[in-house]
């Protein structure tokens, strides 16, 4: 069994791993290099570097951090950076708290046959929400979870154990910044989605009614100003099946237009227009990233070891026109697990997913590459390392990154032109610094309403 | 694998006679080719000898590097790990060397692998020492950088 963890650095030709270079004279000493390299040769090597390491470089000086934060910089990032090469999240529930991971996608696809297995590590990221906050169990009527061009969404998000009514909320995985939204009071499920426009550059989250509810589908701009809900027709009226995705622009998400028997509707919301229009698949399906194309998946038989998939690719949204393929994916870990698709790796491979996970048994997901007709199995190690051992099944959620798009996961936010650190302004800090910064602020706060109470004593 | 010898001169008069296949590697030197400019040597004013001869020794292993469809593992493998030692025999100021004139020979792959090499060894290193290595001045306001530091607050903690 081959055994791998996740790089830091980039893949080049091949994959060769760069960080066990070390340095003549640099194990614990840095020293000056007296041969100055030009502004394009500097650019080179920083754009090799994680997001991390050149967000913390901005504080070298001006000339950096006006070079680091120039268009023609992001754009060389971005196509080069190890943080920008497409990566998969793993999201993962256990106490109403969820652990987050990330693992870089292969960028080729596997070469040998089906029947090897290699091993990874993925990279943990946080634990999501804070302590003393906690976020809907998945199997309340209330939850929702969306992830779209670097952020994640959470509905809804308790801010202290006695509240009932959880709020919105908007995380970066890898800095742990977040922000809630408005409230927003509900009649019985609260199905919301979450969206990014890349032409604005805008986050926006859908809130659609129970169907023959009070309420209003809404919609929310996620930005500086004062947020508030905006109220939008639908003309179609349906229940809620799936969660969403968002590609390019559109939301999709499967829903049901029948209360008597089931007639199958994929949604699309434009996030910039707000306006819906409607694919009808016939049959119940999934929705996935194709490529950045919409992907119906139909699973039409699922024995002990294989499973039979039909897959719909559209590729002219005008007229409703469909690639169609069949595929018969055979491996004996299925029969142990339930398996799902969960999109298109940028190598162009079907990327299946376990849907839960336990300490117990090894976690596995399955790339399939229809042109070869192989499927290869990767076993995911570490999650215990930080989410904890647990005997009973956690709900694992597993993201592919939008392949079409430059806007990935572990990009820094600011890459998007979307000035993070005014957006999502509370911080996830590790250990006693928590209790300290929050008590600190709890200070501040009574010292302003002693403040407010002498102001008020003498107006 | 062509025969035809091609004769390097640097830039402190030590000459080098390579392989074309190995001479290839460096595109200045394939335009030269193309253009009829390579006579009986080649002058190459911005690389010393001693660095110079580190490139075309880098050169010569990857002559005949496996692409990245070849199948070979092992021969992939054998690559990266004589890769990783001929950097690590290299202090830093010698690879800024080796960017320079990658650069300036057009050796693509060598400018990547230096320049990552350096990316990695830096990637984990404070501002300060940053500034020490490029010896760059510090020209924020001890208010300035106390903002900048306190918007990037996350990428301190590791």
């Amino acid at each position: 069994m081959l055994k791998k963890t996740a790089p830091n650095s980039p893949k080049r030709r091949r994959c060769s791993s760069f960080a066990a270079v070390d340095l003549v004279g640099s194990a614990n000493r840095t020293f000056m290099v007296s041969v100055s390299l030009p502004k394009e040769l500097i650019l080179e090597i920083l754009k090799r570097l994680p997001a991390k390491s050149v967000k913390r470089f901005h504080c070298v000086s001006k000339q950096w951090a006006s070079m680091l934060s120039c268009p023609h910089f992001r754009e060389l990032f971005l196509t080069r950076s190890s943080s920008a090469q497409p990566r998969l999240l793993f999201a993962i529930e256990k106490h109403n708290q969820w652990s987050l991971f990330s693992l870089p996608q292969r960028l080729t696809p596997y070469e040998k046959s089906s029947s090897s297995s290699v091993v990874v590590t993925p990279e943990f990221h946080m634990k999501f929400p804070p302590d003393g906050m906690l976020i809907y169990p998945r199997h309340d009527r209330r939850f929702s979870f969306g992830y779209a061009s670097g952020l994640m969404y959470f509905y809804g998000m308790w801010i202290n154990e006695h509240d009932y009514d959880g709020v919105p909320v908007i995380c970066n995985p890898l800095t742990g910044r977040y922000a809630s939204l408005p409230f927003l009071e509900r009649y019985r499920k609260a199905f919301s989605f979450f969206g990014f426009d890349p032409i604005e550059k805008q986050y926006k989250v859908l809130f659609m009614a129970y169907p023959s509810g009070p309420d209003h589908h809404t919609v929310l701009t996620f930005g500086t100003g004062e947020m508030s809900w905006r109220k939008i027709e639908c003309s179609v009226k349906h229940d809620i099946v799936s969660d969403g995705i968002c590609i390019n622009g559109v939301m999709y998400y499967l829903g049901d237009t029948s209360e008597f028997m089931t007639a199958f509707v994929v949604v699309c919301f434009d996030v910039r227009s707000e306006t819906f229009s409607f694919i009808y698949p016939g049959s119940y399906c999934e929705v996935i990233n194709y490529k950045g194309k919409l992907g119906l998946v139909f699973c039409d038989d699922y024995t002990d070891d294989a499973i039979e998939l039909r897959l719909w690719v559209l590729e002219d949204k005008e007229k409703i026109e469909w690639s169609k393929y069949a595929y018969k994916l055979k491996d004996e870990k299925f029969s142990a697990h339930y398996v799902s698709i969960v999109g298109v790796s940028a190598a162009g491979e079907i990327v299946l997913s376990m849907a839960d996970f336990t300490s117990k048994q090894p976690f596995y997901v399955f790339y399939y590459n229809p042109e070869r007709n192989t499927l290869q199995c990767t076993e995911i190690q570490g999650f215990e390392e930080h989410h904890g051992t647990f005997d009973r099944r956690s709900r694992v959620r597993v993201f592919v990154d939008d392949c079409s798009s430059f806007y990935r996961f572990a990009d820094h936010v600011e890459y998007l032109n979307v000035d993070e650190p005014k957006l999502l302004k509370s911080k996830i800090y590790d250990g006693p610094n928590a209790k300290i910064e929050w008590e600190e602020e709890e200070e501040e706060d009574e010292d302003e309403d002693q403040e407010k109470e002498e102001e008020d004593q003498w107006s | 694998m062509s025969s035809n010898k091609i004769l390097l001169t640097s830039s402190d008069g030590e000459s080098f006679e390579i392989d074309e296949a190995v001479a290839r590697k460096f595109l200045i030197i394939v335009h030269m080719m193309e253009d009829n400019c390579a006579g009986e040597a080649i002058p190459l004013e911005n690389v010393t000898g001693d660095i110079l001869s580190k490139i075309i020794e880098y050169a010569k292993m990857h002559v005949n590097e496996p692409s990245e469809e070849d199948e070979d593992e092992e021969a992939k493998k054998n690559l990266d790990s004589w890769d990783a030692k001929f950097m690590e025999k290299l202090d830093l100021e010698t690879i800024f060397k080796i960017i320079l004139a990658a650069n300036y020979l057009n050796f693509e792959g060598l400018l990547g692998f230096a320049s990552q090499t350096v990316a990695d060894y830096i990637k984990d290193k404070t501002p300060e020492e940053v500034r020490e290595i490029f010896n760059i001045e510090n020209d924020f306001t001890p208010e300035e950088e106390e903002e900048i530091r306190k918007e990037n607050a996350w990428t301190f903690n590791e």
